[in-house]
């Protein structure tokens, strides 16, 4: 047995075969995007065997529904992560997710997610990693709410208090300054 | 030139790798994406950096979570493969089984519906079959038993005469007795003188038997010669009990002879066997 065995394939390789639904297009797919997409879902649902559950939507979603799927509209990763963070806020909205929580009778559920996670959101654990201390902080709480928290950008001005345009703004050089980041 | 780069620094670009604008909004995108380079190509690093983000944060998933999940998209793949390639065709399965469910209850229902009609039929065919016999029985039963009837209203109507015969006081009782050459022949007869009948008593008849070539004949004694008054046979084929004879208004006596077969005009007097006289 070699578990440790990954698969890997070119972005351009892994889409053909998902498209010819091959059976190792699921692995490599696994193997290559599931600790990413996990990292998203668990931080946006938090409870562990939650955010497993839909991880494993997640890739049914993206096999059954790879059809829709097209390379001209961006890269494979930006079109799963999306798949990843929807289904994660569906879940954290479900009424199987509320239920068992203590606090079902919140009707308001951005206010009752963020409570659910200050409880147990470990900022060391699924915060900005430190190697991107060079955001601002109003940077790394747009990107926080955004990315890990599943906010829409409205709902991000609601929270932090700020205009739409600030937010766009705010996202757009947190962005930047990641890609100055990565590419150095 | 300056509106592609307003565009790119409004942060749009962003929120459509996001995923958080409304469909209009990701049609524009993508327009302005085909239409200039710098807007793919703006997209393409924030693509790629927030794919880099990621995969800065990501998590491994626990290690049993591959496998589980690789066979359940995988078995999703047969579902998916049963659900858009046929789904039509499941459906109608899906029917089909619907069918096969109600269609053998209809068929077993007619079928057992057929099988006690056709049971109830050759019930009704025999029970019909027996009591039309019972039926034919009967009537034949009943012919017999009115046949009877008549038989028997005929033979008390028949005793009724004879009984009146005896009962009518006109009636004469006449015995006739054998003569020395047959003593034991006797007969009776009964003679109405007014309406002139003469019945002669078959049963208590004792003459002596005679060939096929002869027959008795009764003759009356009227003013001392012979009248004819028929003939009568004393075997079985006479079954008649009392035998009515030719009428006669006078007679003094009545006497019986032997002669052959037809009968003759005068007695044969020594074939007399009985002879009776008032």
């Amino acid at each position: 047995m070699s578990p440790k065995r990954k698969i890997s394939l070119s972005e351009e390789d892994l889409i053909q075969a998902l498209r010819n639904r091959e059976k190792i297009a699921v692995e490599a797919l696994y193997d290559m995007y599931s600790a990413s997409l996990y990292g998203v879902i668990v931080r946006i649902v938090t409870e562990e065997a939650f955010a497993e559950d839909v991880l494993q939507e997640t890739f049914v979603k993206i096999w059954n529904s790879f059809a829709s799927y097209s390379a001209d509209k961006g890269r494979l990763f930006t079109w799963m992560v999306n798949i990843a963070r929807n289904l994660s806020i569906d879940k954290v909205r479900s009424k199987d997710f509320r239920n068992q929580g203590k606090n079902q009778e919140l009707e308001n559920n951005v206010t009752f997610i963020d409570e659910q996670r200050n409880t147990v959101y470990n900022p060391e654990l699924l915060g900005i990693k430190e190697m991107v201390a060079t955001l601002k902080p109003e940077q790394r709480a747009i990107l926080d709410l955004v990315y890990f928290k599943g906010y829409t950008h409205v709902e991000a001005a609601e929270e932090l208090d700020v205009p739409l345009g600030t937010i766009k703004t705010r996202l757009r050089m947190a962005i930047q300054q990641l890609r100055k980041h990565f590419n150095e | 030139m300056k509106d592609v780069k307003a565009y790119i620094e409004s942060g749009v670009l962003e929120l459509y790798v996001l995923g958080d604008l409304s469909p209009e909004e990701r049609l524009d995108v993508e327009k302005m994406a085909l239409e200039h380079p710098a807007v793919k190509t703006e997209l393409a690093e924030i693509e790629q950096s927030l794919e880099m983000f990621a995969q800065e944060h990501a998590i491994e998933p626990s290690e049993g979570l591959r496998g589980k999940i690789v066979n359940s998209t995988l078995v999703n793949l047969g579902d998916d493969r049963i659900f858009t390639k046929q789904r039509k065709h499941s459906d109608e399965e899906e029917y089909e089984d619907d069918k096969v469910i109600t269609m053998p209850k209809r068929t077993q229902f007619y079928k057992y519906a057929f099988a006690a009609c056709l049971t109830l039929l050759l019930i009704s065919i025999y029970g019909m079959v027996s009591l039309y016999s019972q039926l034919q029985e009967s009537n034949t039963q009943l012919a017999t038993l009115q046949a009877d009837k008549t038989k028997f209203a005929n033979q008390v109507n028949f005793k009724d005469n004879q009984l009146r015969i005896y009962r009518d006081s006109n009636y004469r009782i006449v015995r006739l007795k054998g003569l020395p050459k047959t003593p034991a022949a006797s007969m009776m007869l009964a003679w109405n003188p007014s309406s002139q009948k003469v019945m002669v008593d078959m049963e208590s008849m004792t003459l002596p038997k005679h060939d096929d070539k002869h027959e008795y004949q009764l003759w009356a004694l009227v003013k001392g010669k012979p009248v004819d008054m028929g003939l009568f046979d004393n075997a079985a084929a006479d079954s008649a009990i009392v035998k009515e004879m030719k009428n006669v208004a006078l007679a003094q006596g009545f006497a019986v002879t032997l002669e052959p077969k037809g009968g003759s005009v005068n007695p044969t007097l020594d074939q007399m066997v009985v002879i009776g006289q008032f």
